[in-house]
């Protein structure tokens, strides 16, 4: 295993960031860390990254506690790309490489033609290639990424993942921190926090399960969005269609309401979507740990 | 428009900081000024010394303030004692009637008080010869100069230290620093040596350019300025560096290291007299670095004092150094430090406090 | 076209920052605009409400009044509490009898109207700025990216915020750096470098990709022929003649492969400086 938490729990005072997770990266392996903001995914990368210590639990890199030897083969990239705005690109290249002892790189060859170019003057999605750029020129054997192709348009989100992916097929291991569907659906294997728990894990099929949701038609989508509204279903409209996230039971239910009302309707079960999966894992979760806070439905509160 | 004030007086009650400034700096420019700003010397430290030295100083009036007498001593020891800054004034009396009065001219103020006391009473008599010391013309660049040398270090170490170091902060980059193979030393140092040699290098600027512009001697030696200068930089970096572990933004950090500014500005000496200000304020002087290095750098440049006459200013700055560095090294480290691994080796205390 | 731009070109000096963009706004619809950072998402919702005038194309929008907008940062004062945000937002409208606290109930923030906006989480601060917009009852919404960076739940109450207001009549624009999101819409414009790739709802757009578009797994690697890029562990590949290269699959494009096709092609439109996604 390239990067393991055993057990980890994390305590801030009286708060619990982190409970009792377990979880594994391992070469070749694309890893997704999934959670709502404040569900401790960004606490769990600084226990393994070595940038705080666990209340409980053991981390370890490369089969050791976390160290400054440990840090030689992370490559890390946060949120903010960590580059220094009012440096170029090769200056930012050159520090990199310095502090991990490989003065006298050069710039790789897609990004020569913004050599000389300050990073805060780049476009996002040039700045974030950079940023992988120079993460991965020491070769590290773990690439950690935080939401990696946030504000990237798709095509430069592709290329952003065409460099992941090699890096994971050269053998390294990736650890991807997002809240992003699309970014969750690109890795091998996700893992599901709430509220400092691990709630699901394993691929994005496997974290879906058997969901559903009951998608209905109507002419009047209008109407039948404010029905279903007011009847307190959190009801989602996808362009005209509505999709409502209750189990396949409750469509009698749903249909009878709206054709109650005059409506004409067709209501569908309908496999749940990634989004809607980690809605309902949100809710179970909180329903498990917490019955008075939850409520029905998925439609959880931040 | 009345929900435009009405938003504004909400949003200025929010402001702590703002509204602490509008209450506060009055009050305190008010203080500052009421008792510590002030060109008028009531109190001139005072040695007689030779033969007729008792008679003489029967015959002084304030301000002169007598502190010692000594018919055994000569005009050397005055000398001294004037170089070593225990008196501004210095009564040499000679056998028979001749007298001559020396004057430190390094304490502008004092020093114009005495001259100026000393013609309207006309104590003692035509026959006294005044001679000014170190400062004949009692220029105000000359003791200017030394005293800005300190305020631009200040200035370098406190304002652009902190800011470089809440920059990394604000732009995340310090996370990714702290996840290099950099040891938290190789961070602090590295971040700190830059600044350093900016500082080094205005200094040297400050001191040539007095010189040729305004002729500001350098009497003493420059080991002795370079080493003082080195000390009162470090308790400079060290705030400029804890005032950046307490900022989250750039705004917050210039604010909090203006307010270290300010007092050193109005209450190190620098433009007014320590010894013309209140006693309760004088107190607040002691505890700031730039008293002590507009002292040293003055006694350096034009008295030509050496080391052994300095070690009070030079210890103590040490201290200040040691104590201001050393926690904010402390802090700063804390914000790169690498956490270990285990849970397990902390107290099981911690393992109890979940709510 | 009720509301909306009308082939709208806007320079700033000598950068065009929308060529010839087309956008509606319909009442009871929900337009998303999607385009990755620099597309001109922003300037494209400015020049709606206002705040940019377009040299070419047209522009037509209810009056001021009646126009809800929240730009891509800010839109509240962080120093002021959710509650003293509204009431800004009531008196400033000049809005009679409007019911403050049915909206802090819609926006899910009753529990918070005490609270600094500053101090609020980032979906919550995101869904006071829509509450704010939206207290006047506007013809028009207009949200900059109101879901980037926040967090799935926040945005899942988002959209309900945005589908419930055009439910209830308003027309909506909203921006979005998400591609996914463009399936919540009534109709998306794609829009990249200022252009628009690709228009329609999102069944439209992923069936009326050129071509074909194919897939192949990880260890097989890519071979000559189409534009490649990756989707999970494996391979996608367009081929604008419908012809696929040996070895791979056709596959039905949904919408993501919809908006990178749009952008490759557009790509190869202006001989672009990259390389395109394939490495060798």
């Amino acid at each position: 295993m390239l990067a393991q938490a055993q057990e980890v729990s994390v305590r801030f005072g009286s708060f619990t960031a982190v409970r009792a997770v377990n979880m594994t990266v391992g070469p070749g392996e694309v890893v997704g860390l999934l959670g709502a903001n404040g569900a401790g995914k960004t606490t769990l990368i600084r226990v393994l990254l070595g940038l705080l210590r666990p209340s409980a639990g053991r981390a370890r890199l490369f089969g050791a506690r976390p160290s400054l030897e440990t840090r030689r083969s992370v490559g890390y990239v946060p949120q903010t790309l960590g580059l220094y705005s009012d440096l170029t690109v090769r200056e930012n290249w050159s520090f990199a490489a310095s502090a991990f002892g490989r003065a006298g790189t050069r710039v790789p060859a897609d990004l020569r033609p913004w050599e000389d170019d300050l990073v805060g003057g780049l476009s996002l999605g040039v700045a974030r290639r950079v940023a992988f750029a120079v993460a991965l020129s020491h070769e590290p054997k773990l690439f950690v990424l935080d939401e990696p192709t946030s504000g990237v348009g798709p095509l430069g989100a592709a290329r952003l993942w065409q460099e992941i992916r090699q890096a994971a097929e050269q053998g390294a291991g990736v650890l991807v921190t997002t809240h992003n569907m699309e970014e969750a659906e690109q890795c091998d294997r996700l893992y599901v926090m709430v509220a400092g728990r691990v709630e699901a894990e394993g691929a994005v099929a496997e974290v879906i399960g058997d969901r559903t949701v009951l998608e209905v038609r109507c002419a009047d989508w209008m109407r039948a969005y404010q029905a279903l509204d007011d009847h307190g279903f959190a009801v989602q409209a996808h362009g005209s269609v509505l999709r409502v996230p209750v189990p396949p039971g409750e469509r009698d239910t749903v249909t009878g309401l709206l054709e109650h009302a005059g409506m004409d309707v067709t209501v569908r079960v309908r496999p749940a979507g990634l989004e809607e999966a980690f809605m309902a894992i949100l809710g179970d979760g909180r329903a498990a740990h917490d019955p008075h806070g939850a409520q029905a439905g998925g439609s959880a509160h931040a | 428009m009345w929900a435009m004030v009405t938003k504004e007086f909400r949003q200025l009650r929010r402001d702590r900081r703002t509204l602490a400034m509008m209450i506060v700096l009055p009050v305190l420019l008010l203080v500052v000024f009421g008792y510590a700003a002030s060109f008028n010397v009531h109190e001139i430290p005072t040695v007689v010394v030779g033969p007729g030295a008792s008679r003489a100083a029967a015959s002084l009036r304030p301000p002169f303030d007598v502190t010692r007498v000594d018919a055994g001593a000569d005009e050397s020891a005055a000398r001294s004692d004037i170089a070593h800054g225990r008196a501004v004034v210095a009564l040499v009396t000679r056998p028979g009637t001749g007298m001559s009065v020396l004057l430190d001219g390094t304490q502008l103020f004092s020093a114009q008080a005495a001259q100026s006391a000393l013609a309207r009473t006309g104590a003692l008599g035509a026959s006294a010869h005044v001679t000014i010391l170190y400062n004949p013309r009692l220029k105000t660049s000359w003791i200017m100069v030394p005293g800005l040398a300190g305020l631009i270090l200040a200035f370098v170490g406190t304002v652009i230290t902190s800011l470089g170091v809440v920059r990394e902060r604000q732009a995340g980059t310090l996370e990714q620093l702290a996840v290099m193979p950099l040891r938290p030393w190789d961070v602090i140092i590295g971040k700190i040596i830059p600044y350093f040699l900016v500082a080094a290098a205005d200094l040297t600027a400050i001191v040539v350019i007095g010189r040729l512009l305004f002729g500001v001697p350098f009497a003493g030696n420059v080991g002795v300025f370079a080493l003082g200068a080195m000390l009162f930089l470090l308790v400079t970096l060290g705030m400029g560096v804890l005032i950046s572990t307490v900022s989250q933004n750039q705004g917050q950090a210039i604010q909090l290291a203006l307010m270290t500014l300010l007092p050193q500005i109005l209450l190190s000496g620098l433009i007014f007299p320590l010894s013309s200000m209140a006693a309760g304020v004088r107190w607040i002087s002691y505890v700031l670095p730039l008293t002590y290095f507009v002292r040293l750098s003055r006694a350096v440049m034009l008295k030509g004092t050496s080391i052994t006459g300095l070690w009070q200013p030079l210890v103590l700055l040490a201290l200040l150094g040691v104590a201001v560095l050393g926690l904010a090294v402390l802090r700063f480290r804390r914000d790169l430090a690498p956490g270990g691994g285990d849970g397990d080796e902390e107290p099981a205390v911690r393992e109890s406090v979940t709510a | 076209m009720r509301w909306g731009l009308d082939g709208v070109t806007v320079r700033f000096g000598s950068r065009v920052a929308l060529a010839d963009v087309t956008v509606p706004a319909e009442p009871s619809a929900v337009t998303v605009v999607v385009g990755g950072d620099g597309a001109g998402k922003s300037t494209c919702l400015r020049s709606l409400v206002g705040l940019v005038r377009p040299d070419e194309g047209r522009v037509s929008r209810p009056p001021k009044t009646r126009i809800g907008y929240v730009p891509a940062t800010g839109g509240l004062y962080p120093d002021l509490t959710v509650a003293e945000n509204l009431a800004f937002a009531v008196s400033s409208y000049g809005v009679r009898g409007a019911d403050v606290g049915a909206m802090l109930d819609r926006i899910g923030l009753a529990g918070a109207r005490d609270r600094l906006g500053g101090r609020l989480s980032g979906g919550m601060q995101r869904k006071l700025s829509v509450g704010l917009a939206l207290i006047h009852g506007p013809d028009l919404l207009v949200l900059d990216e109101p879901t980037t960076g926040v967090d799935p739940v926040s945005r899942m109450e988002l959209w309900r915020l945005v589908s419930g207001a055009a439910a209830g009549g308003t027309a909506v624009v909203v921006a979005t750096t998400y591609v996914n999101e463009a399936e919540r819409g009534t109709r998306a414009v794609l829009l990249d470098d200022g252009r628009v790739l690709a228009d329609g709802s999102a069944a439209d757009i992923a069936a009326g990709v050129p071509g074909a578009v194919g897939r192949r797994r990880a260890r097989d690697g890519v071979s000559p022929g189409g534009e490649w890029w990756r989707r999970g562990a494996g391979w996608r590949v367009w081929s604008p003649s419908g012809d696929l290269p040996e070895g791979t699959e056709a596959v039905r494009p949904d919408l993501h492969d919809a908006a990178i096709v749009a952008a490759l092609a557009a790509e190869r439109g202006t001989g672009g400086r990259s390389a395109g996604a394939k490495e060798e």
